[in-house]
């Protein structure tokens, strides 16, 4: 899976001369990614203090094969919308969690890579329907090891497989929980979120100290 | 390298606003790369300086914006409309004229959350919404 080389630009500048901003809250980021229609704007909006925004980005990419085939040589840029929500906690310390839904296609995996960074972990969203949409997901996150998790979202009319059939279709290891929720409703995706700072947590205690993406 | 980018602001918009494809570029002044590095999720207050007289309105909706709060890049490109890579370019013109800063110690996370955060984030999801379970035993 190709990894995207970092942008060439000056780091933001920082303000200087300055005491500590120690009242400001810290700011933590959870990654929500699930193939199109599958409700992760829903689920963004259950816990979001502002109505979910749709953030577009421009991705440029290397061509896919099949435009080699007909001797196009310029790189593809593509339009990527994700979304983007919020919310604010102040006990017992003041923090701040940004949500990031972003599309589960592998041709976004610049994206996916870029919120990665030190996100405390992903949540994949799936869909019985569509199971083979979360793959490519499930797949990136194992191989640069961001805890993550897979919360199939109950739709109503969808046949509800039992989880070891879920856990087969995707190939997830043991220690991965999967769980189902309702998108719509605050209280389950908070259990969601909750189950994934579990999963992060209990990570923590035994992955090496200094993992970075780029050693995946 | 740079001379690819017009084009392909024009192309990632092709099916767009035509409009919408001119203001990006104007906006823009035909860059296509920001000054500086901005993460998706790096967050902007103000600086004691101003918009320049020469920056377009939607600067000074960015700094109106961060007037009211600290906001992520992501936040600012999603409510004005526009492009992330558009909107980079305009914050990094407002980080030149110090109207706009990156507050000095509560950065974009840029190192996995520590322990002590996780906790305290569960600690405070579940004060929020005391009904909520974790599933993480029961799987």
């Amino acid at each position: 899976m190709p990894f995207p080389t970092p942008r060439q630009a000056d780091p933001a500048p920082f303000s200087r001369g300055r005491e500590a901003d120690t009242d400001k809250p810290a700011i933590l980021k959870i990654v929500i990614a699930g193939g199109f229609g599958v409700g992760k704007t829903t689920l963004v909006r259950a816990v979001s203090e502002i109505e979910p925004l749709t953030t577009e980005e421009y991705l440029t990419q290397a061509s896919a094969p099949t435009d080699k085939l007909h001797g196009v040589e310029a790189k593809d840029t593509t339009t990527v919308a994700f979304d983007f929500g919020r919310f604010s906690l102040d006990m017992p310390l003041p923090l701040e969690l940004f949500l990031f839904g972003t599309p589960g296609q592998d041709r976004f995996v610049d994206l996916w890579y870029d919120l990665s960074h030190g996100a405390i972990g992903a949540v994949v969203l799936a869909d019985t329907r569509r199971l083979e949409a979360s793959f490519t997901a499930v797949s990136f996150f194992e191989r640069i090891g961001l805890p993550f998790i897979v919360a199939v979202n109950q739709f109503d009319g969808a046949h509800r497989y039992p989880e070891a059939d879920i856990r087969d279709a995707l190939d997830l290891p043991a220690v991965i929980p999967v769980l189902f929720c309702d998108a719509r409703v605050t209280t389950s995706v908070a259990g969601v979120l909750l189950t994934l700072i579990d999963q992060a947590l209990s990570q923590a205690s035994t992955r090496p100290a200094h993992t970075t993406l780029q050693d995946a | 390298m740079n001379s690819r980018h017009p084009q392909a602001f024009l192309a990632a918009d092709a099916a767009g606003d035509e409009s919408s494809v001119v203001r990006n570029y104007t906006l823009t002044a035909g860059r296509t790369r920001p000054r500086y590095t901005l993460s998706l999720d790096s967050v902007l207050e103000t600086g004691p300086g101003r918009p320049g007289p020469a920056l377009p309105e939607e600067c000074v909706r960015i700094v109106s914006l961060c007037q009211q709060r600290r906001r992520s890049v992501t936040e600012l490109a999603g409510t004005l409309g526009r492009p992330v890579s558009v909107v980079r370019i305009l914050i990094s013109d407002l980080l030149d004229a110090h109207a706009l800063r990156v507050p000095a110690t509560t950065t974009a996370p840029s190192a996995d959350p520590t322990r002590q955060l996780l906790e305290a984030l569960s600690a405070g999801l579940k004060a929020r919404w005391p009904d909520a379970v974790s599933y993480a035993q029961a799987g």
